[in-house]
C-alpha cells in the first residue's frame, strides 16, 4: 500500500460523498427536511475531508520521492529543493486539477460552516451545485486525469520540474489564480440556487456579493502575481503580453468587476437583476473556459506546461453549465421584474450602467481576440495571430474611458445629480488634471496619448482623494483626528471606501501601465572583457562570465557593472540556470534594480566562451507602480469584504425582499453554536441595548 | 454671470494647455533613436520559433537575426511598411502580431468595433426607456436635505448633509449628537 493508494481511495470515497450530497440536499430541500439538509451538509464536509487527505497523500508521495507515481517522477526529481518538490503537487495538469478541486472542497467547507449568514433556503441548492461541481473534477481525477496513476517499475529519479516554473513566483502565482478561477464556482452556486428557490432577494444579494468579493479580490491578487512573476522569470522586459491565458484569466475578472458595480445599483434600487445573474453566470462560465485553456494546450501561450485530452470533457462541462444556466434563467425570467424606476441619465445608476458596458466591451474584445486564431484557422484556413498590439489599440482606449468613468461616478448621487454640483464637485480634480497636462510636457515628456493618459489618472486620482479628504474634514470638524477621522471613515463604510482604495490602487497600476508601456527604452549589446554600453544615463560595464558547475544546475552568470555619473552604483550578475533534463530551456536570473521609481531590467541574452556575452537592458519607468498599486487593490478588496456586524438596510427607498429571512430563523438555528464566532455574539449583544431591530437582523443573517 | 463662471474657467485651462502643448511639439519635434524604431517595427512581428513572444521581445536566435535584418534595413532608408512587407512575403501571414487590415482578418478588427457600437446604441435606448417610463410614472421630488446651523462650507455642504443623513442612520453615537445639537 502506497500513500498514491491511499490517495485514489480518497478520491473514490469523495466522489461517493459528493454523490450523496448532491441528491440528499436536492431532496432535502424539496421534502423541506432539515435532518437531510444538515445530513447534506455533513456530507459535503466529507467530500472537503477526503479531497484534503487525497491532496496530503500526492504531498507526501512527492516529498518521499516515491518516483511510482508517474505524476511525481514527471513533476519532480530528488535535485529540487524541499519547497519546490511539493509546489511541483500542482506543477501539472493532475495536480492543478486535485488542487483545484480540494480548494473548492474547502470553500464548500467555510460555505457550510458560514450558512447561517445566507437565506436558508438557498444553502441545500448552494450545497448541491458545488458538490456537482466537485463530483465533475473527482471524476476528473479518477478517469482521465489521474495524479496517482502508478508506473509498472520505479523509476530511480524523476525528470523534475519546468524550468521556468523553479522560481518563488511558482509558489504564489498558480496557487493563487487556481483559487481565483474556483471562487467563481462560490457566487455561482448562489445564482443556481437562487434561480431554483426565485429567491433574488437582498439576502442572497448580500451573501453573492460577499463570495464574489473574495473570488474577485484572489483573482486581483492571483493576475497581479502572474505579472510579477512574468517580469521577474521570462525576460522580455515586460510584465504582460497577452497571451491566451492571461487573457482568460482576466476575463471572469473583468465580469466578475462589472457585477461588483452592477449589484450596487440592485442593492440600492433593486433594478438590473436579470442582468446580474447573467454576469454571475458568465463569469462562472470564463472561469472553467480559463481553467481549460490553462491546462489543455488549445491555444499557444507561455504557460502551456501541459497538454492534454481532457479538453473535450472541460468543453463538454463548459456546455452543459451554459444549457443548464440558460434553461433555469429562461424558467426564472418572469421573476425577475424591476423594482424601481430609473430617474436620470446623470446619476450613479447610470455611471454604473456606463462601467459594465465598458467592462464587458474590453472582456468581449479580448476574448474575441484571444479565440479569433482559431476562427480563422477555421473559416479560412489562414493561421493568423492576434498579437499585444491588438489588444493595446482596442482595449486601451476602453480602459482610458472606464478611468475618466471611475473618477467621475463616484461624484454623481443616486438617482439625480445636479449638473452644478457635479461641475463643483469636479473642480479640483478638473484642476489637477490641467497640471498635470500642462507640467508634464514641460518636463519633457511629449507623447500625446500618454500624456492624456496621465491626465486623466490624475483626474480620477484626484477625484477620489479629494472625496476621501472631504469625508475627513468632516469628521475632523466634528471633533476628531485627521488620522481617527480616516480610519472611521473607512472602518464604518467599508464598502464605500475600500472600494475607493480600489480604485486608487486601480489608478496606480494604470499609471504604471503607461509609463512602462509608452516609455520603456532598451538597448542590447554584444561586449567584451572592459566594454561598456550607456543607456538613460546609466553606464555598463561588462567584465566576463562565471561559469558555475552544480550536481543538477549549470549556471552562467555575467559580471556587469552599474555607473552613473561617474559614481559606481553597484554589480548585478545577469544569467541563465541550466537544469538537467532541460537543456533546451534555461532559466532566467535577471537582476532588476529599482532606482526611485524606474526599474533597470538586465537580461543576459547571448554569450561565448569566458568572455563574450549580449546583454539587453531595459528602462522601464514606473513598473514599481504596479505592485504598489497591487497591494493597494488587494487591501481595499479585503477592506470591502471584511465582515460588517451593524448592516443597515441600504435600500434608498423601500423595497421587497427585506422580511424573507425573518422567517429563517429556525432553520438558521440548525448549525451548531460552536460555528458561531466569539467575537459575533458578543459584538451583537454590546450593541443590542442601541438598535434592537438591526442586530435581532444580524444575528440572524 | 456666475452661471458661466466653469465655462469661462474651462476655456481658460483649455487655452493655457493648447498652448504649452503648442510650444512643445513645435520647438522639440519628436525624434526615434534608432533602437527605438528597431524595437517598433520588433512589437509587430512574431517570433516564429516562440510560444507569444515578438521579435521585440524575444531572446531566441530567430528573433537576434530578425532585429539584425531590421536594423540593417532601416539603414538603408527602407521604411517601416517596406521592412514589414519584406518579413511577410518572407515568411506569411504567420508572422504578423496584428491581423492585416484586408481580407478575412479584417474581421478581427470589425467585430469588436461592432459590438462596442451596438452596445453604445443598446446602452443609449435602455437609458432613454428608463428615463422615459420614469417620467410618466412620477415626478418625484428628491429628499430635501436638511441643512444644519454648523455649515460654514458651501462646498462641503451637500457632502456633510449626505454623510450626516448616512451617520444618523446608522451610527447612534452621531445621532445622539445630532440631536443634541439641534
Amino acid at each position: 500500500m502506497y500513500f498514491s493508494d491511499l490517495g485514489f481511495i480518497s478520491l473514490l470515497l469523495a466522489a461517493g460523498f459528493a454523490t450523496y450530497t448532491i441528491l440528499i440536499a436536492i431532496i432535502g430541500a424539496v421534502r423541506g427536511s432539515s435532518a437531510l439538509v444538515s445530513s447534506a451538509k455533513r456530507g459535503a464536509v466529507a467530500v472537503t475531508g477526503f479531497l484534503v487527505l487525497a491532496s496530503t497523500c500526492l504531498v507526501i508521495s512527492f516529498l518521499i520521492h516515491d518516483f511510482g507515481v508517474n505524476y511525481v517522477a514527471q513533476q519532480s526529481n530528488l535535485s529540487m529543493p524541499w519547497y519546490f518538490t511539493a509546489a511541483a503537487f500542482y506543477g501539472g495538469q493532475q495536480g492543478s486539477l486535485l488542487y483545484w478541486a480540494m480548494m473548492l472542497s474547502i470553500f464548500s467547507a467555510i460555505f457550510i460552516f458560514t450558512s447561517r449568514r445566507a437565506p436558508a433556503a438557498l444553502v441545500p441548492y448552494v450545497t448541491a451545485t458545488l458538490m456537482a461541481i466537485e463530483l465533475f473534477f473527482v471524476l476528473m481525477l479518477v478517469t482521465v486525469s489521474n495524479p496517482f496513476a502508478r508506473l509498472p517499475f520505479v523509476p530511480p529519479d524523476g525528470v523534475g520540474l519546468n524550468p521556468l516554473l523553479m522560481d518563488p513566483g511558482m509558489l504564489v502565482h498558480p496557487p493563487m489564480l487556481l483559487m481565483g478561477f474556483m471562487s467563481f464556482s462560490v457566487p455561482y452556486a448562489f445564482a443556481v440556487a437562487a434561480m431554483v428557490t426565485g429567491k433574488l432577494d437582498s439576502g442572497w444579494l448580500r451573501s453573492i456579493r460577499r463570495w464574489t468579493l473574495a473570488a474577485w479580490t484572489i483573482q486581483t491578487v492571483g493576475l497581479i502575481l502572474g505579472a510579477w512573476w512574468a517580469y521577474h522569470v521570462l525576460g522580455w522586459g515586460g510584465y504582460w503580453g497577452w497571451d491566451p491565458v492571461e487573457n482568460s484569466a482576466l476575463l471572469p475578472w473583468l465580469t466578475a468587476t462589472a457585477f461588483l458595480h452592477s449589484t450596487m445599483v440592485q442593492e440600492r434600487r433593486g433594478m438590473l437583476k436579470v442582468w446580474n445573474l447573467s454576469l454571475v453566470i458568465v463569469s462562472f462560465a470564463l472561469s472553467i473556459f480559463g481553467t481549460f485553456e490553462v491546462r489543455s494546450g488549445l491555444i499557444s501561450s507561455v504557460h502551456s506546461f501541459a497538454y492534454s485530452a481532457i479538453g473535450g470533457f472541460f468543453l463538454a462541462f463548459l456546455a452543459i453549465i451554459v444549457l443548464f444556466s440558460l434553461g433555469l434563467f429562461f424558467f426564472r425570467l418572469p421573476k425577475l421584474r424591476p423594482e424601481q424606476e430609473f430617474d436620470s441619465v446623470l446619476s450613479r445608476e447610470a455611471s454604473f450602467l456606463l462601467n459594465n458596458f465598458l467592462l464587458i466591451g474590453a472582456a468581449f474584445a479580448i476574448l474575441w481576440g484571444t479565440l479569433f486564431p482559431l476562427i480563422s484557422q477555421a473559416v479560412s484556413h489562414q493561421e493568423l495571430t492576434v498579437g499585444p498590439p491588438f489588444y493595446n489599440q482596442v482595449t486601451g482606449p476602453i480602459f482610458l474611458v472606464l478611468i475618466l468613468a471611475m473618477g467621475i461616478g463616484p461624484l454623481l448621487a443616486w438617482r439625480r445629480t445636479s449638473s452644478r454640483s457635479l461641475l463643483r464637485n469636479m473642480g479640483i480634480p478638473a484642476l489637477a488634471a490641467a497640471l498635470c497636462a500642462a507640467i508634464l510636457p514641460l518636463a519633457g515628456i511629449r507623447n500625446p496619448l500618454a500624456n492624456v493618459a496621465f491626465a486623466v489618472s490624475a483626474f480620477t486620482g484626484g477625484a477620489i482623494l479629494y472625496e476621501i479628504w472631504r469625508g475627513v474634514r468632516v469628521r475632523h470638524k466634528h471633533g476628531e483626528m485627521y488620522l481617527v477621522a480616516l480610519f472611521t471613515l473607512v472602518n464604518r463604510y467599508r464598502q464605500r471606501y475600500g472600494g475607493y482604495i480600489v480604485h486608487l490602487g486601480f489608478v496606480l497600476l494604470a499609471i504604471g501601465i503607461i509609463g512602462s508601456h509608452f516609455f520603456q527604452l532598451q538597448t542590447d549589446a554584444t561586449l567584451k572583457p572592459g566594454q561598456e554600453m550607456n543607456i538613460a544615463g546609466y553606464k555598463l560595464v561588462y567584465f566576463g562570465n562565471i561559469d558555475e558547475h552544480y550536481p543538477d544546475v549549470e549556471v552562467i552568470t555575467a559580471q556587469v557593472q552599474v555607473w552613473q555619473d561617474g559614481q559606481l552604483l553597484r554589480y548585478i550578475y545577469p544569467g541563465r540556470q541550466f537544469f538537467t533534463h532541460f537543456d533546451n530551456e534555461p532559466a532566467s536570473l535577471i537582476p532588476i534594480d529599482t532606482y526611485g521609481l524606474t526599474d533597470m531590467y538586465v537580461f543576459l541574452d547571448n554569450w561565448n566562451g569566458p568572455s563574450q556575452a549580449t546583454i539587453r537592458v531595459f528602462i522601464n519607468p514606473l513598473v514599481p507602480l504596479l505592485w504598489i498599486g497591487g497591494v493597494f487593490m488587494l487591501f481595499g478588496g479585503i477592506i470591502c469584504w471584511w465582515p460588517d456586524r451593524r448592516r443597515k438596510p441600504r435600500r434608498v427607498a423601500v423595497g421587497a425582499g427585506e422580511d424573507v429571512e425573518r422567517g429563517e430563523g429556525a432553520s438558521a438555528a440548525l448549525v451548531p453554536p460552536t460555528e458561531q464566532t466569539p467575537t459575533d455574539g458578543a459584538n451583537n449583544a454590546g450593541e443590542a441595548t442601541d438598535e434592537p431591530d438591526k442586530t435581532a437582523e444580524e444575528a440572524i443573517l | 454671470m456666475k452661471k458661466y463662471r466653469y465655462l469661462h474657467l474651462f476655456i481658460a485651462v483649455l487655452a493655457i494647455l493648447g498652448a504649452i502643448w503648442s510650444y512643445v511639439l513645435l520647438t522639440n519635434p519628436a525624434q526615434e533613436t534608432l533602437d527605438q524604431r528597431v524595437q517598433d517595427i520588433g512589437s509587430q512581428l512574431r517570433c516564429l520559433v516562440c510560444q507569444g513572444e515578438s521579435v521585440a521581445d524575444s531572446p531566441s536566435q530567430f528573433s537576434q537575426q530578425a532585429r539584425m535584418i531590421i536594423r540593417e534595413q532601416l539603414q538603408e532608408g527602407k521604411s517601416e511598411q517596406q521592412i514589414i512587407q519584406f518579413f511577410q512575403a518572407r515568411y506569411g501571414d504567420r508572422i504578423l502580431w496584428l491581423p492585416p487590415k484586408q481580407g478575412f482578418a479584417l474581421v478581427a478588427w470589425l467585430i469588436p468595433g461592432a459590438i462596442l457600437l451596438g452596445g453604445l446604441v443598446l446602452l443609449f435606448f435602455v437609458l432613454r426607456n428608463w428615463q422615459r417610463s420614469a417620467a410618466i410614472a412620477i415626478a418625484q421630488p428628491t429628499i430635501s436635505t436638511k441643512e444644519t446651523s454648523e455649515i460654514d462650507d458651501a462646498d462641503f455642504a451637500e457632502y456633510r448633509a449626505q454623510l450626516e443623513q448616512e451617520l444618523a442612520a446608522d451610527d447612534p453615537i452621531f445621532a445622539r449628537r445630532k440631536k443634541e445639537a439641534s
